[in-house]
């Protein structure tokens, strides 16, 4: 059989949209402009939770430059949702937070579409507001939806009232684990909700050829929005195009099917064009994507050695009026705190609480951040009780290859141990600090998700190729990097190779840039359709040397005889005689990596969370100083020990690392979202909700474990994007404990409650 | 009521008749078609809309158009040389990694050359510094700050 021999050497990655990036001709959806076209501008609720008694347009309609103005009554009356289908494209009959659409505008100017939006005449009957998680589950509690049991869902979701969707993860006996241990620690932490925050806000053009639609949007998953458009106007998936052009930033913020229903719906009534640009104050109340907040309670029984026995959990994390992709998140946050430990007795139960805030959705790692906080500070405290060290205590703890996690699934090919030891040293553990600083370290865990996946590999007449793809980059250069994928099976030059994407009408489908799934299950599927490549040159160059396939290797541009260096040809010359006769087309698509066994016979509410494919591990150690005066604190520097897997693109993956913990820093330390009693979000803009800037960001210390995992994605590779923010803000409240003496149980570890924790 | 004005960027000379509530960003991305420069805020918050006037590095969104008459205005789309040539910061920001979605970058890439303009060789503190005006939600700003050091080592 043949086979590949040498690729060619690695050159400098430098990705393929980066010079429009940087000469500022990139186009992104807000830069989009159409002839005719009209400014979209919608009239959210005036209230967090009311019905809606009355609403008339006609003051609207009749402002000129008005086009079209939409509600609830001017679309298909069809209920949607990813696992419970609670919501419509507009309130219909009750307003469940702030953000809530109620109608649109499509005018000839922003200016005419904001002031028609302000006369549309609205009657409500307020209600209760529910906007803690806590009083949505209490006994008698508001219903956010008094309808919800009427409300089609999926069979594996769990649902009672304002518990959108619980899940329990049960392993041994947890009442005589806890009985049997030397000592029980219990704790309870709370964190408030945060945002993606993008940089570049949502936007969205549509434009209609007769029954045909094409949505330029800025969405990380156009397959997704293509199902929500042809659903929620109950049209053919073939009738809608999604396309995305320069995508700036998602990280979950952009992920599921948002406003491109809305949008078309305008175009269509309007008969022109439409684009909608977000404002900062309405990306912020109205994406319908937020990091959850979270309740964790935790109760930990370990023996003296420190050996841990039993953990307990009780999570209720905060699902806003609608769940979005929010219901299997309970089941994630419950493995979450376990964390990556051997623990032989588990119980732990995590409910998502209906309330009137804006939904929560996939924010990178959904769950994961603020759980592993509080679990992350537990392990701190229970070391700190039994007078371990911390890094020891989870040297004793931490899961190695046989291991098994909380749903029995048994660990193979892991680095997680490795990542504690070298974020150890890497940081100079233990060295000698002034006492005003202190080193903290966290260990988190996600797993990768397999996904189907597909891609189609061109190679043309003079020997170039066109990856077409349906995958979607939002940054992360996960798309750049699919020429590296298709060059080393093909033995040719990255840069011979362009790439079409996000073009719903181009790409077979893929789940976008969700998940860290892009090189994950899109790299398979292009290193498929480069093999299906590669075995039809063998074809055509077994013809052509007049030898046999199996006597044949790929190598250096060319197709050749083993061992007769001079028996050859290129394949730009195959290419050549292909594009006269039978094309040279590859497709791919792979079954995605199946999921490992598990025993989870004793759990509920499993939505596919009870089994990790190609989990990965992560220790981040952080050097931070406390001014014990204000509760500042500054991050000084950070060493991040990753495991997944085998590596692809070294460059995009350190830069998936570094942005990573960098928003780890802000959600530790400045972002998170403040509400009024009602769940109202009281900042809304960029200077209340602060982001880590240049000057916040300390010096970053990457380190790959690299333990390539065979159930996992292409050569071993794990998901990458998602991880590097989970440990963060557990290390850096480690290292606050550590200078202060002092646990902050709330998250965003602000100013304001790190000196109030040292004054309790 | 609108005024004539003219608008001196990246070194052409634009009429244009605009309103005096009309800020820079506007006129830049709609009359005169140069969308590099992007809005993230509308709020002087991000640093997306940032264009140099008269060498200074502002914020384009909170800046009115009427008040950039006679003075010298570099956005993003300036950088770039006659015959496409990319500026040292532009393939810098490419080769270190300091460019992930890209919309961060037209801002940055002006705060950068303010910088360097006005302090060839400054201290990574410096740098970042001179950033923080920008935000980046992709980076964690160190593949930005490895671009500018690398760009401030190689000037003479």
């Amino acid at each position: 059989m043949a086979t590949v021999e040498q690729a060619p050497a690695a050159a400098p990655f430098i990705r393929q949209d980066g010079k429009d990036k940087v000469t500022g001709l990139g186009r992104y959806t807000a830069d989009l402009s159409l002839t005719g076209m009209l400014y979209a501008k919608f009239r959210y609720a005036d209230h967090t939770h009311a019905r809606i008694l009355r609403i008339d347009t006609a003051r609207a309609r009749q402002l000129p430059g008005v086009f079209a103005v939409i509600t609830h009554a001017d679309v298909p009356d069809v209920r949607y949702g990813a696992f419970v289908q609670d919501r419509t494209l507009f309130a219909k009959d009750v307003v469940r937070f702030e953000g809530e659409l109620v109608a649109a505008v499509a005018a000839l100017t922003p200016e005419i579409a904001a002031a028609a939006v302000e006369l549309i005449e609205i009657d409500y009957e307020p209600l209760p507001a529910v906007a803690d998680v806590e009083a949505a589950l209490a006994e008698g509690a508001t219903l956010v939806h008094e309808g919800w049991a009427d409300y089609s869902a999926a069979d594996e979701v769990v649902r009672d009232g304002n518990d959108c969707s619980r899940s329990t993860i049960v392993k041994g006996d947890i009442e005589s684990g806890l009985a049997s241990a030397d000592v029980v620690v219990k704790e309870r932490y709370v964190a408030d909700m945060s945002h993606a925050v993008p940089i570049e806000p949502h936007a969205v053009v549509a434009q209609w050829n007769g029954d045909k639609v094409t949505v330029w949007s800025s969405t990380q998953v156009p397959f997704m929005a293509r199902a929500g458009v042809a659903t929620t106007l109950e049209m053919s998936e073939a009738d809608v195009r999604i396309v995305v052009p320069l995508l700036g930033g998602g990280f979950g913020g952009k992920c599921e099917f948002h406003f491109e229903a809305q949008v078309a719906a305008l175009a269509r009534a309007a008969r022109r064009p439409v684009r909608l640009v977000f404002s900062r104050r309405e990306e912020f109340v109205a994406p319908d994507h937020r990091r959850e907040g979270q309740v964790i309670e935790l109760e930990t029984g370990v023996m003296n050695d420190g050996t841990l026995v039993a953990r307990r959990g009780r999570l209720v994390l905060d699902n806003g009026a609608y769940g979005a992709d929010a219901p299997f998140f309970p089941q994630l946050a419950a493995m979450m705190a376990v964390g990556p430990y051997r623990v032989p007795h588990v119980s732990v139960d995590a409910s998502l609480a209906y309330t009137n805030t804006a939904p929560s959705g996939s924010v990178r790692a959904p769950s994961a951040p603020q759980s592993c906080w509080a679990v992350e500070q537990h392990m701190d405290s229970i070391a700190g009780r039994l007078g371990i060290d911390p890094v020891e205590l989870r040297r004793r703890n931490i899961v190695k290859p046989g291991d098994e996690g909380s749903t029995r699934q048994v660990y193979d090919a892991i680095g997680a141990a490795e990542t504690l030891e070298k974020a150890a040293e890497l940081i100079g553990y233990g060295r000698e600090l002034p006492d005003d600083e202190a080193i903290g370290v966290a260990c988190g865990f996600w797993p990768s998700f397999s996904m189907p996946s597909g891609a189609f590999v061109k190679i043309h007449g003079d020997g170039s190729g066109t990856i077409v793809t349906g995958a979607q980059e939002c940054g992360t250069g996960a798309v750049m990097a699919l020429p590296l994928l298709a060059a080393e099976v093909l033995c040719m030059r990255p840069e011979q190779f362009t790439i079409v994407y996000q073009d719903t009408d181009a790409g077979p489908w893929d789940a976008g840039a969700s998940g860290s799934q892009t090189t994950f299950n899109n790299g398979r599927a292009v290193i498929q359709a480069a093999h299906d490549i590669r075995e039809q040159l063998l074809d055509l160059a077994a013809e052509e040397l007049e030898a046999s396939r199996d006597d044949l290797e790929l190598g250096d541009g060319m197709v050749r005889v083993k061992g007769s260096p001079t028996k050859s040809v290129e394949i730009s010359a195959l290419a050549e005689t292909a594009a006269g006769d039978k094309l040279l087309l590859g497709r791919g698509s792979g079954s995605p990596p199946p999921v490992p066994d598990v025993d989870a016979s004793g759990c509920t509410g499993r939505l596919g969370m009870e089994s990790w494919v190609g989990p990965t591990f992560i220790t981040h150690a952080v050097r931070c100083k406390v001014d014990r005066e204000t509760g500042v604190v500054r991050v000084l520097e950070v060493a991040a020990a990753h495991d997944s897997g085998r590596v692809l693109n070294r460059i995009g993956a350190d830069g998936q690392v570094e942005g990573g913990v960098v928003m780890g820093i802000g959600m530790a330390l400045s972002e998170g979202i403040q509400l009024s009693d009602d769940g109202r979000q009281l900042n809304p803009y960029l200077l209340d909700y602060k982001l880590a800037t240049a000057s916040d960001a300390p010096p970053i210390t990457v380190h790959w474990v690299e333990v390539p995992d065979p159930g996992a994605g292409p050569n071993g590779a794990k998901g990458v994007a998602e991880p590097p923010c989970v440990p963060t803000p557990g290390a850096i409240a480690n290292a606050i404990a550590k200078v202060t003496g002092a646990r902050v149980h709330r998250l965003p570890m602000t100013p304001t409650r790190v000196w109030e924790a040292m004054q309790s | 009521m609108r005024y004539d004005a003219t608008l001196n960027v990246n070194g052409d000379s634009y009429s244009v008749e605009i309103e005096p509530h009309r800020s820079l960003l506007s006129v830049l991305r709609g009359e005169l078609g140069l969308a590099g420069s992007k809005e993230g805020c509308d709020d002087s918050e991000c640093g997306a809309c940032m264009v140099l006037v008269d060498g200074q590095p502002v914020n384009s969104c909170s800046y009115l158009a009427l008040q950039t008459q006679g003075r010298e205005i570099v956005t993003v789309e300036g950088l770039t040389g006659a015959s496409g040539e990319l500026h040292r910061l532009q393939h810098a920001f490419l080769a270190e990694g300091g460019v992930q979605c890209g919309f961060c970058t037209p801002g940055m890439l002006i705060s950068a050359k303010a910088l360097l303009d006005s302090n060839p060789h400054p201290s990574e503190d410096e740098v970042r510094l001179a950033l923080s005006g920008n935000l980046c939600r992709c980076t964690g700003y160190q593949g930005i700050v490895r671009a500018v050091m690398s760009v401030a080592a190689g000037s003479p």
